[in-house]
């Protein structure tokens, strides 16, 4: 009970402390005076954000897991031991560290990405520029995007097997947001830049491959961008249904099968950590190409 | 190269479930090469739809518009299109927005960079060749606008009230680029403006409209030698009888308005 109380009067203070901080940023002292036209500033006050704010969760987690005393909630603490000795010596029942692990989890979701891309967005660019087209798909379209992806899992496993499988469920998690994205930037054309360059001689075919894809590019960035957080969580869900031969998600299922819930914990964290990174990336991208397209 | 326009009898009608609209009536007129004419008329009353209709980007309902004694059918390059949103390609720098008319065309990378060169140093683009779009004011948008129209030589250049979205400073001066632009390259352009006295400045020929459904009300020679000076009495005796005959139109009580008022 001792270490709880500890715990609590940690987590007040460091809200205390943040409030304080970001107080005397707004209001002028004479010790600092925040600028938010600065861009060192702003991140500055995002970093402290940030920081107190994954320290006061880290902090009720550590309270929670004490307060509890159940097997399934281990500390923080014993987490990032477990998660120390995966990268280093790797589990007892895989025989691979976490590095084997993250790698194969991130092939499966580049893979079933390439594959998403190459298929949503010519066939997004097609329905958006064809009335008929997407009068015959929309109905089919309509009734499978709002399946769950990881309800295919079972199927896919079964037909195209372990290796396969998760990618083919991260391909539909990605599909279909690069599809709608694609589509609806076909759509959104300003029609005097094809009206230009019908004036300019341009053919049907010269509009679509010079105006039409290069103005869809933004919005095929934004349906990446939503369809990398969803792929994400579908290689995940898919692993953890069944596969063999690693990956984060069958590393987490085995282990909470053993009951060595440290292990776990080490996982999942691996899992938001890529997670972060995989929609930072798609962020970035997305940021650069929109600029270098001049579309803002 | 540039040859004698020919618009004949050229009609518009829009249909709609429940009703027929007539945008154009009857609109004939015979365009010299070098020659430039505007069109105005009163708001609404269809002069976008004539300029889209000439371009080829719209079907005449009937009638033809002709260049050189061929008939044209749909939009092409002999018939160049400056827009009043510019409609330039953002992705694209000026020198690319520029050479877009003979990418299509299928011209040699070098041969089109020369040309596209010559026609940003026309315009007075010169330094700006690698620029986006979006780091331009509006004026040196419609400059780069009317390079990339002028660049295929198109027999006729339809502007499509190019200087509305401009600030009436930037708006003088780009009258005044456009009348050395035509001397340069001896452009037959036919402009639609709101401006009666942008009108009045540059044109050879004003072509006033009716209300909707527009047809020609009158066709006034302009015969003032350039440069215009925009206080001479002529000028201004010009200026007034265009702008009492567009007035005339506007308080010309509207068919569907009287219904309206008397009753169902």
């Amino acid at each position: 009970m001792e270490l709880q109380s500890i715990f609590i009067i940690l987590c007040a203070v460091c809200v205390i402390i943040a409030i304080i901080i970001l107080d005397a940023m707004n209001s002028p002292s004479k010790y600092f005076v925040y600028d938010k036209d600065n861009r060192r500033h702003r991140m500055l006050r995002k970093g402290i954000i940030a920081f107190v704010s994954l320290v006061v969760f880290v902090l009720i987690w550590w309270n929670l897991s004490l307060l509890l005393d159940n097997p399934a909630i281990p500390t923080p603490q014993t987490t990032w031991e477990a998660l120390v000795f995966l990268f280093q010596n790797g589990d007892s029942i895989s025989g691979m560290t976490m590095w084997g692990h993250m790698s194969i989890s991130l092939e499966r979701f580049f893979a079933g990405l390439l594959i998403a891309l190459a298929i949503a967005v010519p066939f997004g660019l097609l329905l958006g520029y064809s009335d008929t087209l997407k009068e015959f798909s929309s109905p089919t379209l309509e009734a499978l995007r709002p399946i769950a992806p990881i309800a295919w899992a079972p199927i896919f496993l079964f037909t195209v097997g372990y290796t396969w499988g998760p990618i083919l469920v991260v391909f539909v998690g990605i599909f279909f947001p690069v599809l709608t994205n694609t589509m609806f930037g076909v759509k959104k054309i300003d029609p005097n830049w094809v009206d230009a360059a019908k004036t300019l001689g341009a053919t049907k075919v010269q509009t679509f491959v010079k105006v039409m894809l290069p103005a869809a590019v933004p919005y095929i960035m934004n349906g990446l961008r939503i369809g990398m957080g969803v792929g994400w969580m579908c290689i995940v869900a898919s692993e953890l249904y069944a596969s063999f031969g690693g990956g984060v998600g069958y590393f987490i299922s085995i282990q909470a099968q053993m009951g060595y819930w440290p292990n776990v914990y080490a996982g999942i964290v691996i899992i938001a950590i890529l997670g972060i990174l995989t929609t930072s990336l798609a962020d970035y991208l997305h940021k650069v190409i929109t600029r270098r397209m001049g579309i803002e | 190269m540039s040859e004698k326009i020919v618009i004949n009898h050229l009609r518009k009608v829009y249909k709609t479930d429940e009703q027929e609209t007539v945008a154009l009536e009857d609109f004939s007129l015979e365009i010299q090469k070098g020659e430039l004419i505007s069109i105005v008329g009163p708001s609404g009353c269809g002069k976008t739809t004539l300029l889209r209709l000439i371009a080829g980007l719209m079907e005449p309902s009937s009638g033809e518009v002709s260049i050189g004694g061929k008939k044209c059918t749909g939009p092409g390059p002999d018939r160049g299109m400056v827009f009043q949103e510019f409609a330039l390609f953002p992705w694209r720098s000026v020198r690319k927005n520029v050479e877009f008319g003979l990418e299509i065309a299928g011209v040699p990378a070098e041969q089109r960079r020369k040309t596209a060169e010559r026609y940003i140093r026309a315009v007075g683009l010169e330094g700006f060749e690698d620029h986006r779009v979006h780091e331009l004011s509006g004026g040196m948008k419609q400059r780069v606008g009317i390079a990339r129209a002028l660049v295929t030589k198109p027999d006729v250049l339809l502007m499509d009230e190019p200087f509305g979205a401009l600030d009436a400073q930037t708006r003088n001066i780009m009258q005044g680029e456009l009348l050395r632009i035509v001397e340069k390259t001896d452009t037959t352009i036919l402009f639609v403006t709101h401006s009666v006295d942008e009108a009045v400045y540059l044109s050879d020929r004003i072509v006033v409209l009716t209300k909707r459904p527009a047809s020609i009300k009158d066709i006034v020679d302009i015969g003032i030698p350039r440069p215009r000076d925009r206080a001479s009495p002529e000028f201004i005796r010009l200026r007034k009888q265009i702008l009492t005959e567009l007035e005339d139109e506007n308080v010309r009580p509207a068919v569907h308005a009287e219904a309206l008022n008397g009753g169902k």
